[in-house]
């Protein structure tokens, strides 16, 4: 998940969050306040009861025909005041408490206060309606809950909108790195920010990616001068051979030594063009512009082995299923790796042995390769280093080789995002199995 | 017919002159691509042999100049020991007639020169014959009176390689430099023994025609392509 998303994600919900509290915890706080208001507004009226009374004394409440109690409501009847005569004082209270009014119960929130007067206890209780509190109420509740519900709404957008001004950097960053192909890239503009982390790490991948096309630059000229610098003095020699040949006047003994040397040479030869067309693999000198259909390069090395199939009489057994294929291949190169896996499956062979050219496509999984020799076995402890260059299982197989021929195999399957396993047993001969990347597949 | 060899290592200029002059070529040298430019400029080429690092410019630069500004109906030829991957393909579209990456047989330089001069004045033959045996080019096929010789591709280009070179010794080395010399691989001497066992084939289906050993073993050396005396 991208880090926006994230961010947008957890203030959505954070607010979110608050929200829903404070709308659940609202209706008691606004009854705390609503109770509060009317407890104080109470009291006061209790306060200008006593004050009343002592301005004009008890007994004008007090009057006939009921000398020990004077109750009064007020028009509507939401609020009353009951004074009476006490035997013994009660604590002063706030409680809500049912009242009978024309034949039902209605809550009221009574206070109620007790008090002595010439050494008589009285008690005055002013009560409200408590319906009369809750109209109140609900007006507080939903204005309160309108209130919060814009709050969160309006700083809702502002964050998002900032977080997404915030991190535009983060996406062009992002979106920069993604087109980078290949080790080449070209130079990029600085990013436009005024956070100075962002600019930081711009200013560091852009000299990264600097540096490693520099590296690269680097390495792509020496290649070319270690290509010219060593290649030059071989051909010297080679033409120098050639020539002396030519001749026709050498001893039979010194055109032999002549052969010889040519052959050493041609070795030599060998190894540096394999040697360099690694280096110019891992430098990226190689385009994938071509869709390669993998059966037809197998079926073009093998035509290309015919001979050699034949004359040790091998018998190539097919087993492709589908069609393998890759989107963004180098044809030029998928030959040299068929053609390095197979004539290595033709040299290690016995004569009249097979060779297993198959392919599965598993389901939900990359397509596997295989190709097959029942040559000898190559011991387990030698398979690990199969692939590295100059190394070779040398006192197994009787054919010569420079130990080359599987590390240039590597990079290849490296430059096409393949994935290389070898097996060898006694019952199944030599395997190497070869995964085509995935995302070939969906293509 | 003459050749400008554009190389800026001496010895290297010498031998694949030494090799043009017992072909009857004669030789140029220009040593920059400045002095090449110069003997464009002023002499008529058959061939140009351009080798692409030269010290003052790029060697493709000179075969776009050749190409445009001299008008320079010279075959030129590319040497390259550079051999960067694009060069073969800016070469041959700068207008290049052949690309051979260093080192390369010399004897393979000259097969091919002849077969650019042969190509350019319309002599490519269609048809090459030795004994009764007549070899097709285009289609490819060797047949020995009506009946078809059945070679493999690789047997059949041997045997061209050995027949144009008729009389002369040839190497393993230049027989499997003409055959596999292109392709890049782990090379090794198992692909110079198998010039034994393509000729060891190659033998036995001219044998069943013909008694005459017309590919002759040169002890330690190479193979011969041996004429009998016209019949």
């Amino acid at each position: 998940m991208k880090l926006q998303q994230k961010l947008v994600l957890l203030t959505t919900l954070s607010k979110a969050l608050m929200a829903v509290v404070l709308l659940l915890a609202l209706p008691w706080i606004v009854e705390t306040l609503a109770l509060g208001h009317t407890d104080a507004s109470l009291r006061a009226e209790q306060q200008q009861v006593m004050r009343r009374i002592g301005e004009i004394g008890i007994a004008s409440f007090l009057t006939e025909p009921n000398p020990n109690q004077k109750v009064h409501y007020d028009l509507l009847q939401d609020e009353f005041i009951d004074l009476r005569r006490a035997s013994t004082p009660l604590p002063d209270t706030v409680a809500t408490l049912p009242r009978q009014q024309h034949g039902t119960l209605v809550d009221f929130r009574v206070l109620r206060h007790t008090f002595q007067l010439q050494g008589q206890w009285y008690v005055v209780e002013i009560g409200k309606s408590i319906a009369s509190v809750e109209d109140v109420y609900s007006l507080l509740r939903s204005l309160a809950a309108y209130a919060l519900l814009f709050a969160v709404l309006t700083t809702l957008l502002i964050e998002l909108g900032v977080i997404n001004y915030l991190l535009r950097p983060v996406d062009q960053i992002v979106e920069r790195l993604r087109a980078v192909q290949g080790p080449m890239p070209a130079p990029l503009p600085p990013l436009q920010t005024t956070t100075s982390d962002f600019q930081y790490l711009d200013a560091t991948i852009r000299r990264m990616l600097q540096k490693i096309r520099r590296v690269f630059e680097q390495e792509r000229e020496f290649i070319a001068n270690a290509s010219h610098e060593l290649l030059t003095p071989v051909s010297i020699l080679q033409n120098r051979f050639e020539n002396m040949l030519q001749a026709e006047i050498l001893p039979e003994e010194a055109e032999q030594q002549i052969v010889t040397s040519q052959r050493t040479l041609h070795r030599l030869t060998a190894t540096l063009r394999t040697l360099l067309m690694i280096s110019r693999i891992e430098n990226e000198q190689y385009a994938r512009n071509d869709k390669a259909d993998l059966g037809a390069v197998l079926q073009e090395v093998v035509d290309e082995l015919e001979d050699r199939i034949a004359d040790e009489q091998l018998t190539v057994e097919w087993a492709l299923e589908g069609r393998p294929h890759l989107a963004a291949a180098n044809t030029s190169l998928l030959f040299t790796f068929f053609y390095n896996l197979l004539s290595n499956a033709v040299k290690y062979n016995h004569t009249g042995g097979r060779i297993q050219i198959g392919g599965q496509q598993p389901a939900g999984q990359p397509y596997r390769l295989q190709v097959r020799n029942t040559g000898r076995v190559i011991p387990a402890e030698h398979l690990p280093h199969l692939f590295e260059r100059f190394r070779r299982a040398s006192n197994v197989h009787t054919a010569e080789g420079y130990g080359l021929g599987l590390a240039l195999v590597r990079t290849i399957a490296q430059f096409h995002g393949f994935r290389l396993q070898v097996e060898s047993t006694e019952q199944e001969g030599t395997t190497f199995t070869v995964w085509l990347p995935t995302a070939e597949l969906a293509a | 017919m003459n050749v400008l060899i554009v190389e800026d290592d001496n010895a290297l200029a010498q031998e694949l002159a030494l090799y043009l002059q017992h072909e009857r070529y004669h030789c140029d040298f220009a040593r920059t691509g400045a002095e090449a430019s110069e003997k464009l400029y002023v002499n008529e080429y058959d061939f140009v042999l351009l080798d692409l690092g030269l010290p003052d410019q790029d060697g493709l630069h000179l075969l776009a100049e050749a190409r445009q500004e001299h008008n320079s109906q010279a075959s030129i030829i590319i040497l390259s020991a550079r051999g960067s991957v694009d060069d073969r393909v800016s070469g041959l579209q700068l207008g290049a007639d052949d690309y051979l990456p260093k080192p390369y047989s010399l004897m393979e330089l000259a097969t091919r020169m002849q077969a650019i001069t042969r190509r350019k004045h319309g002599l490519t033959q269609e048809t090459l014959s030795f004994g009764h045996f007549v070899i097709n080019l285009s289609e490819r096929t060797l047949r020995h009176g009506g009946t078809e010789v059945v070679l493999t591709r690789r047997e059949f280009d041997l045997l061209h390689y050995l027949l144009l070179h008729r009389g002369r010794v040839l190497t393993r080395m230049q027989l499997s430099e003409h055959i596999w010399g292109n392709m890049i691989s782990d090379r090794d001497d198992h692909d110079s023994n198998f010039i034994d066992v393509h000729v060891k084939n190659i033998r036995k289906k001219l044998s069943a025609f013909d008694t005459h050993e017309w590919v002759e073993t040169v002890r330690g050396i190479g193979y011969r392509f041996k004429p009998t005396q016209e019949v």
